[in-house]
């Protein structure tokens, strides 16, 4: 953060929008960047753009090459957080030793707070499907099969920051019907553990792969009463991952990311403590708005055309009595002199 | 009309294939979530996109049953925008890290604290202000306020001591000025002292700070002291010395005071009577400055000592003649 300089607000604009990335009770969605390393493969490329698709609108896709290696030294994702208000990153990179590599970052309070590397094994775009895709912006439903997702610390790392990426902003209410995807995540079953041999006493087991799967949701028609019933059509991407590398959370850092604000209930749920002005709900249910307008400017306003009524029409005659001493009152300025 | 009917059911044959799960599966309606926490099944698993389809039917339709069954939200306006029934999220239960630290309370300014301490309550002034002459209501400030009244009026009343070439309305319009720029330093002033008052106490950003403050800054104000040092050394105490660039400024020791005013509460009202009563005692008792003892004394006395080196001076003049 140091390195970015303050800005001093100079007009209401700036500080509106400087406000907005100030620390909030009910904070703003996290947005992510997407940013690739110095060098990539052409999988990790299809995966990032499809995932910057599936996180659009609030994600930044860094066009150039960045040289970033998150695990060994993070300080460029802090000033990219810094300077574009993003807490969410995925960095592609390709390497001899970790082909094929994602590193998902959070941050919090403009420094990491934790990471975790995958290697892609497998992908299918989303344009090798050939069925509807999902709108931009309509959040996604998201599934977690396994046990391993509850009980693997590794795992469990890896299900909170795909939550926090696609699903982390909670929501006051959702109209039941804007559902239309869903993402659903797999770990495999644990491969078995790997037996101790003489040059090797202690193996360590490997993990099994995690499948990204992307659906879209049709509701079909059932009677009211009962439970919906659906039916899934694969919109892509599909990616098999492996997970390799995780920086688990400083425990310092994740007590205050955690802590909750004290809030009432009730303003938790309507409208989750954002300030709704001139909008109110009254006792039938229905909603009532105040508008506020400017009061009218009558005096531009055109009334009955009139000879009589046009502006300068009273002292016509007496002008033209000054103009001409002795002359005769012109026709117009009988009526007047009356 | 065949094939869109055929769809339909093929989709309808489709959407039963749920699974007999041994845990159940657990929603969290506020994120939009499901977990399923059954452990895979290897058999299935090998027959790995159907299977995967499967699992996500299952969840996710347990997911949309449990969001169907949630509190509707507006049903009059919903149907009449036509976005459909809206389900109230309960908050969500999976915790998940904020992006920012929770923001800090507002520190009181200088005066908010000193009203607070004193107990004085905070008074709304209008925006506009009665005027009697003119019989209507003005603004306070802003273009024709009654703040720069005194610079806009066609006539002023000057005394018999002023100067000559006086302009009553520069002075005012100067003197309006001048509390605006007191009253700007007076707010930066109290927002660098929320700064340092809101500084983090996060022993993360506070160890980064400490190690900021390097071995090579340490040795840097080192050299800056013995510098200020040595250069007393001469006769002139360093004062007709060549100056290096970026030689250290001597700082004096400021002086400080006691605050004035001390908090009401907490016996400090009490304190602070004490101590204007004392000040006024000693006023009442004529006392002064502290007197230095050999000094110069008070008015009126002899200064003893200066009495003996001047008697001495002038014996010493003498003896020489």
């Amino acid at each position: 953060m140091s390195m970015l300089r303050t800005i001093k607000p100079k007009n209401a604009r700036v500080k509106r929008a400087l406000d907005e990335r100030e620390p909030k009770l009910v904070e703003n969605e996290k947005s992510a960047i997407f940013v690739r390393g110095q060098n990539t493969s052409e999988k990790v490329r299809l995966a990032m753009k499809d995932l910057y698709s599936l996180k659009r609108p609030s994600a930044i896709s860094f066009s150039r090459k960045n040289d970033i290696h998150p695990f060994e030294d993070a300080s460029s994702l802090e000033f990219f957080a810094g300077k574009n208000d993003a807490s969410l990153f995925l960095t592609g990179l390709h390497s001899k030793k970790r082909p094929d590599n994602l590193i998902f970052t959070r941050m919090f309070d403009g420094r990491v707070l934790d990471m975790v590397e995958v290697g892609v094994d497998a992908i299918r775009g989303m344009s090798e499907f050939e069925s509807v895709k999902a709108s931009i912006g309509v959040r996604p439903l998201m599934v977690f099969h396994s046990d391993l997702f509850d009980t693997h610390p590794s795992f469990i790392a890896l299900k909170s920051i795909l939550l926090d990426f696609y699903n982390g902003h909670a929501l006051p209410s959702l109209p039941l019907t804007s559902v239309e995807h869903v993402i659903s995540i797999t770990a495999g079953p644990l491969p078995p553990a790997p037996v101790p041999t003489s040059t090797n006493p202690t193996p360590t087991q490997p993990l099994p792969k995690v499948h990204f799967r992307v659906y879209t949701v049709a509701l079909l028609p059932a009677p009211a009463s009962a439970p919906p019933r659906i039916s899934l059509t694969e919109m892509g991407p599909s990616i098999d991952l492996t997970v390799r590398r995780i920086q688990e959370a400083d425990e310092d850092m994740l007590k205050q990311a955690m802590k909750r604000p004290k809030m009432e209930k009730r303003t938790q749920l309507s409208g989750l403590g954002k300030k709704r002005k001139n909008i109110e709900t009254d006792e039938m249910g229905d909603r009532v708005g105040q508008l506020h307008f400017k009061k009218q400017d009558l005096k531009g306003m055109q009334g009955r055309k009139m000879k009589g009524l046009k502006p300068g029409f009273e002292n016509r005659g007496k002008r033209s009595q000054i103009k001409l001493p002795g002359a005769k009152a012109g026709g117009a300025a009988e009526g007047d002199d009356e | 009309m065949d094939v869109a009917q055929d769809l339909a059911e093929y989709a309808a044959k489709h959407a039963n294939n749920v699974l007999e799960r041994d845990v159940p599966i657990e929603v969290d309606a506020g994120l939009l979530a499901a977990f399923d926490n059954t452990p895979v099944d290897e058999a299935a698993y090998a027959d790995l996109n159907p299977h995967l389809l499967s699992l996500t039917l299952t969840s996710t339709a347990s997911l949309l049953a449990s969001l169907f069954t949630l509190p509707r939200a507006h049903a009059q306006s919903s149907t009449s925008t036509g976005t459909g029934p809206t389900a109230t999220l309960p908050p969500p239960k999976t915790l998940l890290p904020r992006e920012k630290a929770l923001p800090k309370p507002k520190q009181p300014t200088k005066w908010e604290r000193f009203a607070k301490e004193k107990g004085i309550s905070h008074r709304t002034k209008d925006k506009k202000e009665w005027d009697e002459e003119r019989g209507e209501w003005v603004s306070r400030w802003g273009m024709g306020g009654k703040n720069r009244e005194g610079e806009e009026q066609w006539l002023h009343e000057v005394k018999n001591r002023d100067d000559a070439d006086l302009d009553p309305a520069s002075t005012l319009r100067a003197a309006r000025k001048a509390r605006v720029t007191k009253n700007l330093k007076q707010q930066s002033a109290n927002t660098n002292r929320a700064i340092n008052a809101n500084a983090s106490t996060d022993p993360a950003i506070e160890k980064a700070r400490a190690d900021k403050v390097s071995s090579r800054t340490k040795r840097k104000s080192e050299i800056d002291r013995t510098l200020l040092i040595t250069g007393t050394a001469t006769a002139s105490m360093g004062r007709f010395d060549k100056k290096l660039e970026g030689e250290p400024k001597v700082k004096g020791v400021k002086r400080k005071f006691e605050a004035n005013e001390l908090p009401s509460g907490g016996g400090g009202a009490k304190e602070e009577r004490e101590r204007q009563m004392g000040v006024l005692k000693r006023v009442e008792r004529g006392e002064g400055k502290k007197v230095r003892k050999g000094g110069e004394g008070r008015e009126g006395d002899v200064n003893a000592r200066k009495a003996v080196r001047y008697e001495g001076k002038q014996q010493r003049a003498r003896q020489k003649k």
